[in-house]
């Protein structure tokens, strides 16, 4: 039951990670809560669903659609919505709003076009287990832990090994100066949001097959949120602390007390962690942010 | 060449740099000294494409720079920032690398790595540690180095003694000249102007925003005015 509880988090922390890391990539260089995001990973999940449903398409062709779909889609959202704002210098908290803005617009045109059902995914993991220690651990869970792993890794590595990856790690920290450096501002953003938007297609289809397909499904980046906040926002190795964080001691929660209390639980932690560690485990400038 | 003609830069509605006109000609130290306020880092910024002037020309080789920060540094226009600004959650190394961000070339940037490692051997001893971890000093030499893996045709330079012991402002205007005998042209701002005054071939007086003196580095050393404003030489009272 113990280990079964905690491969059932350590999957749920993935997925939150997963979200949480696009969140905090965008965060750290715009430092403006991205509303959008969660819009973004359900437009990600619909898009792995129809792969799989209409074209009867492979687990690893609709997460790679889904990934390819809302990087696509991120990527519009910052050169419509955001990046004509951040030319005229605007503040962070106009481009908060506009995110919120482009959330309800996309909701919406998903209302009007797909409709408002739920959605399930075909069941291709679900039932499958596999014996773990004496416990019965979901293919899914197993599947969802060892992928989010795989990318973050990926991401890491893209993040310090490579030219781009240096120059968005010192972007984060100096935008100016990064541009005395000769990087192109805009088109770091835009490789920012294709980065945090393939994140958002993992996270769609995962949270997809784990519950449902709906337009409103977004919004449990909320949860992806607070485990940014628990880890630091702007930092990446702090989204994925938080995000594992958060995904095991909510499956504690809901297995050993009680699943009705679960997001109570959530967010009096983050209210406790913005009370007495405000910056997080891992972040470390409060200066500006909204 | 660098020529700066009738510059007009505002903050809002203060009026920071006022008909500001100035050379750098190749292969030379060209210094701009002058009080707090005066204006030397606006017109840094603006020269680094940062700050957008109201009206006057910027022009490099006869062609006017381009607008966007970026553009300028890869026309090789290089601006080392007032304060350092080094990227304090990236190493001594990678904060180095990031100057070269724009070369294509990875042979010549291990040999200019192997260069500022000879010519700052400190750099090479801390370069996998976070540059928030130097001291002052050690900062405003990585900045610099930053600055020229870059390979800039030309260096500016934006107070590099500030906040530094005097053995470590030697050090860096040490360097400066250094560099110049590599055949770089700099353009420095300083308000050290006792040291600025001694390696510049040619000088400029910032006051409030206007250029009031030019000269050779010498001349305006030998300068009363100058000697009273800024060198703190006093001069009796007639």
């Amino acid at each position: 039951m113990f280990l079964q509880t905690l491969i059932t988090g350590l999957s749920i922390g993935g997925i939150y990670a997963l979200m949480a890391v696009g969140y905090s990539l965008v965060f750290s260089i715009l430092n403006f809560s991205n509303f959008a995001h969660g819009t973004i990973i359900m437009l990600g999940a619909y898009i792995g669903y129809f792969l799989i449903s209409w074209f009867y398409s492979s687990l690893a062709i609709s997460l790679l659609g889904a990934i390819v779909g809302a990087a696509i889609f991120a990527l519009l959202n910052v050169s419509l919505a955001y990046i004509p704002l951040i030319n005229r210098k605007a503040p962070p908290l106009y481009l908060m709003i506009t995110s919120m803005g482009v959330s309800i617009f996309l909701e919406n045109m998903v209302y009007v076009t797909v409709g408002s059902h739920f959605y399930s995914f075909p069941e291709i993991f679900k039932k499958s287990s596999v014996s773990f220690f004496g416990s019965e651990i979901s293919t899914l869970d197993l599947f969802a832990l060892i992928f989010s792993f795989i990318a973050i890794s990926g991401l890491h590595l893209f993040l310090t090994r490579t030219k781009m990856g240096t120059a968005i790690r010192a972007a984060s920290y100096d935008m100016t100066v990064a541009s005395l450096n000769g990087v192109n501002m805009n088109r770091l953003i835009g490789v920012v949001f294709i980065l945090a938007g393939a994140f958002a297609g993992i996270a769609g289809v995962f949270l997809g097959i784990k519950y449902m397909v709906y337009p409103t499904m977004g919004w449990i980046t909320s949860k992806a949120y607070i485990a940014a906040v628990i880890g630091g926002l702007g930092s990446l190795p702090g989204a994925v602390i938080g995000g594992v964080i958060l995904g095991i001691l909510e499956t504690f929660v809901s297995v050993y007390i009680s699943s009705v209390i679960r997001d109570v639980f959530s967010f009096s932690l983050v209210i406790i962690f913005l009370v007495i560690l405000p910056a997080g485990l891992l972040g470390k400038y409060l200066e500006e942010k909204v | 060449m660098l020529k700066v003609e009738n510059l007009n830069v505002y903050y809002g509605r203060i009026h920071a740099l006022k008909n500001v006109s100035i050379e750098v000609p190749k292969g030379q130290i060209v210094t701009v000294v002058g009080a707090n306020g005066a204006g030397k880092s606006t017109l840094m910024w603006t020269l680094a494409g940062v700050l957008k002037a109201k009206s006057g020309t910027i022009t490099y080789n006869g062609k006017s720079l381009p607008a966007s920060a970026h553009d300028v540094a890869a026309a090789g226009v290089i601006l080392v920032p007032e304060r350092r600004r080094l990227y304090a959650n990236l190493t001594v190394r990678e904060n180095i690398i990031m100057g070269a961000f724009l070369r294509k070339d990875p042979e010549g940037i291990k040999k200019d790595l192997e260069f500022i490692y000879s010519l700052f051997p400190i750099l090479k001893e801390r370069s996998n540690q976070y540059a928030g971890t130097l001291s002052g000093g050690e900062q405003q030499m990585a900045a610099i180095a930053r600055g020229l893996m870059s390979r800039p045709k030309i260096l500016l330079l934006d107070e590099p003694s500030l906040g530094l012991s005097p053995l470590y402002t030697s050090e860096v205007f040490k360097t400066i000249l250094q560099i110049k005998a590599q055949g770089a042209t700099i353009f420095l701002a300083e308000q050290n102007a006792h040291k600025a005054l001694e390696i510049a071939d040619r000088a400029y007086v910032l006051e409030t925003g206007r250029v009031v003196l030019s000269g050779s580095g010498k001349e305006l050393l030998a300068n009363p005015k100058v000697q009273e404003a800024y060198l703190g030489v006093r001069h009796k009272a007639i």
